[in-house]
């Protein structure tokens, strides 16, 4: 019963609900459960804070509960946003006593929306990584296959859904950090516009590239996630001051006609066969549908990772500069070696690594003139094992958490709204996933896609098969 | 430009403000173990390339407010 529960969607579980089948301090103790069942192997949560939980549903009216899609629903956000009275760690022991004294933007809306929060999910130190492994709070698995990663940063969020330990979390994304995750573990993942959803309250690690992100088992939960989340907040020099959509009402609408783009060059190089098989099944799918395939090409993305990582580790280095000073012994090896590679990145480089990501939003901007939604694999790798160093494909070898955000990495510099979602499995058992981009403040349309995308029933996968 | 010395680096963090960084993290920059991140001697040849593009009167990039695209 309880594990039928688990795996329903928001909405499966409004209805539930709302039909009075359970009650929303139910369902918290469902996934209270879960959670002390299943943390122990995911490493999903570093806080779970089931009593609060308890009492927050104990208290919703019935008018509450009509507040919004996700009223009465638990969710889970990673441990860079402040959650009232809870410790956010950053996945870190530098902020071992960090109690947050307010909520992020994020969290506050979620809480107007009487959504309720279960507790702070894993991710890599301070966001700092890919792969989601963490000396402090364990290394998440994933759901499919437990001999592998999960993958991150927002590795714990990701874990948390798949896992069936809540059935939306929140992440944030600096470079993929959580569409890969998401797509690794057959989940949607949101990366909206930047500045659509503030960053206010949340750990920094690169605040000229930082996202909120989104995770959810459907389109039509991203949806309402989306709409729950998204506003202006002044005190965030990034945010942007324009309404809010019906992101919902999009659903459903015929993508006939639809201008799909599909790049000539970077994102079909260099990937698992099996991966680049399962796009082509939805190209066909959306050719099939009316959509009109376009071939577009990318700016030169020789050198984006490198201007991605000139960006980020002076920014990283100056988010932390007061705490490098106090505690700087507290850091992690890895995240350490980043930030002195800041240290040293001279003032030049950086405002040069800057002036390209102007060229490539100019250039990618171009590419919104001939179509409105570019097609991409998520990620050119499947979920990899645990303490993989490198991935090596058509003889060029990679470190994996390069490989992992290949694909995604560029849209956090453009600052371009995309979206992971499954299309499919790989004959290895775990979940392949596609990426939908759209134009700045259009992620109506990426939804609209990609909800067409699942309704077609063709990309369904199995839910995880749990061992344990 | 010359091959990365690891006493550039030192002299760079002792001489230049500075966090202080321990002789094992100069040394990952000039010889990387952990794999996390790329080498900086291979950061810095990229640099080189990019420094040499033109890019004309591009500015850094700034928010997106008012973009419709």
């Amino acid at each position: 019963m309880t594990d039928n529960i688990a795996f329903k969607d928001v909405k499966g579980l409004k209805e539930l609900i709302s039909s009075g089948e359970i009650t929303p301090a139910e369902l918290v103790d469902v996934f209270a459960e879960r959670i002390d069942r299943y943390n122990g192997i995911s490493k999903a949560f570093i806080t779970p804070t089931p009593e609060d939980a308890k009492k927050q549903a104990a208290d919703l009216s019935r008018d509450d509960l009509s507040a919004s899609p996700f009223a009465g629903i638990p969710y889970a956000s990673k441990d860079l946003f402040d959650v009232k009275g809870v410790l956010t760690s950053a996945g870190s022991k530098v902020f071992h006593d960090r109690v947050a004294s307010s909520d992020a933007f994020a969290i506050s809306k979620l809480r107007n929306a009487h959504a309720i929060s279960l507790g702070k999910t894993n991710l890599h130190e301070f966001a700092y990584g890919a792969t989601g492994e963490n000396e402090v709070y364990g290394t998440c698995v994933n759901a499919y296959d437990t001999t592998r990663l999960a993958g991150g940063s927002s590795s714990g969020s990701a874990a948390a859904v798949a896992f069936g330990l809540v059935p939306a979390a929140l992440g944030t994304d600096t470079g993929g950090s959580v569409r890969a995750p998401a797509a690794l573990n057959g989940l949607v993942g949101l990366k909206p516009t930047i500045g659509r959803v503030p960053t206010t309250g949340v750990v920094p690690y690169c605040w000229t590239l930082d996202h909120v992100g989104l995770m959810t088992r459907t389109i039509e939960d991203c949806a309402d996630l989306l709409g729950i989340v998204a506003g202006y907040d002044s005190s965030d020099s990034a945010s942007v001051n324009r309404p809010v959509e019906d992101y919902t009402s999009a659903l459903g609408q015929d993508i006939a006609g639809l201008r799909v783009g599909i790049p000539r060059n970077f994102y079909y190089d260099r990937a698992d066969d099996e991966i680049l098989a399962e796009l082509e099944r939805v190209k066909e799918f959306l050719a099939s549908a009316g959509a009109v395939l376009v071939p577009v090409t990318f700016p030169d993305m020789e050198h984006s990772r490198t201007v991605s990582l000139t960006v980020q580790m002076p920014e990283a280095l100056s988010a932390h500069s007061a705490y490098v000073q106090e505690r700087g012994e507290l850091y992690g090896t890895d995240f350490r070696a980043g930030l002195a590679l800041g240290q040293c990145i001279l003032a030049e480089h950086y405002v040069k690594a800057k002036r390209f990501v102007e060229v490539y939003r100019q250039e990618t901007n171009k590419l919104f003139d001939e179509v409105d939604v570019i097609l991409t694999p998520a990620t050119p790798e499947i979920a990899q094992k645990l303490g993989t160093v490198k991935v090596t494909r058509n003889g060029v070898s990679e470190a994996i958490g390069n490989a992992i955000t290949r694909y995604t990495t560029f849209f956090n510099m453009t600052g371009h709204p995309a979206l992971t979602m499954p299309c499919g499995m790989h004959s290895e058992g775990l979940p392949i996933g596609l990426q939908l981009v759209g134009r700045y403040f259009d992620e109506r349309t990426i939804l609209q896609t990609a909800y067409a995308i699942e309704r077609s029933g063709r990309f369904s996968i199995p839910l995880p098969r749990l061992a344990v | 430009m010359q091959k990365l010395q690891k006493e550039t680096l030192t002299g760079i963090c002792t001489q230049m403000a500075s966090h202080t960084w321990s002789d094992a993290e100069i040394n990952e920059l000039v010889d990387p173990q952990l794999g996390i991140i790329t080498g900086f001697q291979d950061l810095l040849n990229e640099l080189e390339q990019l420094r040499k593009i033109d890019l004309g009167t591009t500015p850094p990039a700034m928010g997106v407010q008012g973009e419709s695209k």
